[in-house]
């Protein structure tokens, strides 16, 4: 325990300093990784994602200029549209714009498009982390303005019940078929419940925070797998030590989010999949290392056909986040953010994973092999694996 | 050299919209046992059974895919080694059956053209909140001339019957296939292949 103490202190030490010693943190927390304690984690991954300068100083400035922007985003992109939404409801008759409005400028076809975007990060925000029931649980500090049931706006949650609605009754108009319009509610109780009006669960807020980054960066839009970028980002801050950064873990998240995507984004962009930075070339890139490294289990690999596509395209778009529990993924982004050639450290660890179960390769077939890869985490010791990527990024 | 523990092997595809429950069926299939926790998908998971049909040992090799659009250019190149595909929709949501032309134009693209296909609408247990009738599943496949069953992967309606049907499909234009007990000689392999 006496070393965790120290190694805790040296953290300490680098933090206290009015000017952070970049290279020095960076070393530790590549090294040994974060602790949880003291909010060390959560102001790492802040410093290391750019989120925050490293000028002490400055933290509570930069710090409070976000999470005003942050509020204003809510303002602009769910709570206006929201109470316009409201509004056009109880003013049947008489509205110049209308769901069946032809016009490419109608409000309308945007409100659908996004709607469809709602759903689908609403389906992948319920099933985060199934096996932890964090993400299930009420946050301590909800966003007041859109969960009052009395509030005059239409927020996520009840737009996703909404549209669900909204295309039922399409459903059954089309058929022609005349039922009772019950409105009835949808029902969310047999698989993942909804917690009363008042309160939030803590993936309704990863929910909000990925349709916010989506209606910013059109371009990207939402693509499946980012909310288990965000997740693990989310979990650290909401669960921080300190009461100021878990209330704040909404709009820090938000930002660190963007961030690390800024770098890591052109893996969920299906066009640039065979450019410079796409997934194609960080594949190729691992088959690269690996042919140079252990030659015998690259060819074993190739005589197989068992392509990275298979594996290691999950892999490296999602930082690994679905190959390990929580606190190990945790642990795995301690390092790579503290990477100082970024997410180069990613394809070592990737290429260690291999080198690791390497006998069990070359001696089954294809089908344990798959298996194999595609569940590597029960096979493998992390801090080994994790050792041998670190000496393999040294020489 | 390992001892051969099956006698065919046949791959098969799971495709469809985002949140339909593919995973879920090949899950019931595989393990017999129904999860609502699964996480979604990434590019492409892959699951091995054992069954026995005709007599013969066969491995199915399933593939299970990713359903949004991103992912498309990784999961269409398992098009073409695929011999059955499982297109997969929910009868709670429109917009997936809506949808089903969509995948298989992807299939006429991609597969092979000789491809075993079926149509599945899923969670037919949740019958408060269909939005497909049957009817149209059924009116959907009979144009496409593709076999069709709903199921329940939660209630463990047809899992099994859709995928040993699919099986059954391939396997009986599978070359030097035991049909018939009776006739099943030596040579007649040759003219078996050139049938189709």
């Amino acid at each position: 325990m006496a070393g965790y103490q120290q190694r805790l202190k040296c953290f300490e030490d680098l933090l206290e300093a009015d000017v952070i010693d970049l290279k020095a943190l960076r070393n530790l927390c590549f090294i040994s990784g974060c602790p949880h304690e003291k909010s060390i984690r959560s102001i790492c991954w802040k410093i290391f994602l750019n989120y925050i300068p490293l000028e002490k100083r400055k933290w509570n400035d930069v710090l409070q200029k976000q999470r005003n922007l942050y509020k204003q985003y809510i303002e602009e992109i769910i709570i206006l549209p929201g109470k316009k939404m409201k509004s056009k409801e109880s003013a049947n008759g008489e509205l110049e714009d209308h769901p069946l409005n032809p016009n490419p400028d109608s409000e309308w076809r945007e409100t659908f498009r996004d709607n469809e975007m709602l759903l689908q990060i609403d389906k992948d925000c319920r099933r985060l982390c199934p096996d932890l029931s964090f993400f299930q649980q009420a946050t301590e500090y909800p966003c007041e303005v859109l969960i009052n049931s009395s509030s005059s706006v239409e927020n996520l949650r009840k737009r996703v019940e909404q549209c669900v609605l909204q295309s039922e009754t399409v459903a059954k108009n089309r058929l022609g078929i005349t039922l009772n319009v019950v409105s009835k509610k949808r029902t969310h109780s047999d698989e993942y419940s909804v917690l009363p009006d008042g309160k939030e669960a803590h993936w309704e807020v990863v929910e909000r925070i990925l349709f916010l980054y989506a209606k910013l960066n059109p371009g990207l839009n939402y693509v499946q797998g980012m909310n288990e970028i965000l997740g693990p980002i989310y979990y650290t801050f909401a669960t921080d030590p300190d009461q100021n950064y878990r209330e704040h873990a909404e709009a820090d998240s938000f930002f660190c989010f963007t961030c690390l995507m800024s770098e890591i984004r052109d893996f969920f962009i299906k066009t640039l999949d065979d450019s410079q930075f796409g997934i194609g070339s960080k594949m190729n890139q691992l088959m690269e290392m690996l042919k140079e490294l252990d030659r015998p289990l690259w060819q074993r690999l190739q005589d197989q056909e068992l392509r990275p596509q298979f594996y290691a395209f999950r892999w490296i778009t999602l930082l690994l986040s679905q190959e390990f529990q929580l606190p190990d993924v945790l642990r795995i982004w301690d390092s790579l953010f503290a990477d100082s050639h970024r997410f180069e450290f990613l394809i070592y660890i990737c290429c260690a994973i291999l080198i690791s179960v390497r006998q069990d390769i070359l001696k089954n077939d294809f089908p344990s092999n798959m298996k194999l890869v595609q569940r590597v985490e029960s096979e493998i010791d992390l801090r080994q694996v994790l050792a041998k990527a670190r000496e393999l990024s040294s020489t | 050299m390992a001892k051969k523990t099956y006698d065919l092997l046949f791959k098969l595809l799971l495709i469809g919209d985002s949140g339909v429950g593919k995973t879920c069926l090949l899950f019931r299939f595989s393990d017999d046992a129904f999860n609502t926790t699964f996480i979604s998908t990434i590019g492409i998971d892959f699951k091995i059974k054992t069954v026995e049909l005709g007599g013969k040992k066969i491995k199915l090799q399933i593939w299970d895919t990713a359903g949004q659009e991103r992912f498309h250019t990784i999961t269409t190149s398992y098009y073409r080694g695929s011999m059955g595909i499982m297109l997969v929709y929910d009868i709670t949501n429109i917009k997936t059956f809506d949808n089903i032309s969509k995948w298989l134009r992807n299939i006429d693209e991609h597969a092979n053209e000789d491809v075993e296909k079926m149509i599945l609408g899923n969670k037919c247990d949740m019958d408060d909140k269909r939005q497909v009738p049957t009817a149209r599943g059924e009116a959907i496949a009979r144009e496409h001339n593709i076999p069709f069953l709903e199921t329940s992967a939660k209630a463990n309606i047809n899992v099994e019957k859709a995928f040993m049907n699919l099986a059954q499909a391939i396997l009986n234009k599978t070359p030097g296939r035991v049909s018939e007990p009776n006739i099943n000689i030596g040579t007649q392999d040759t003219s078996a292949r050139r049938c189709c």
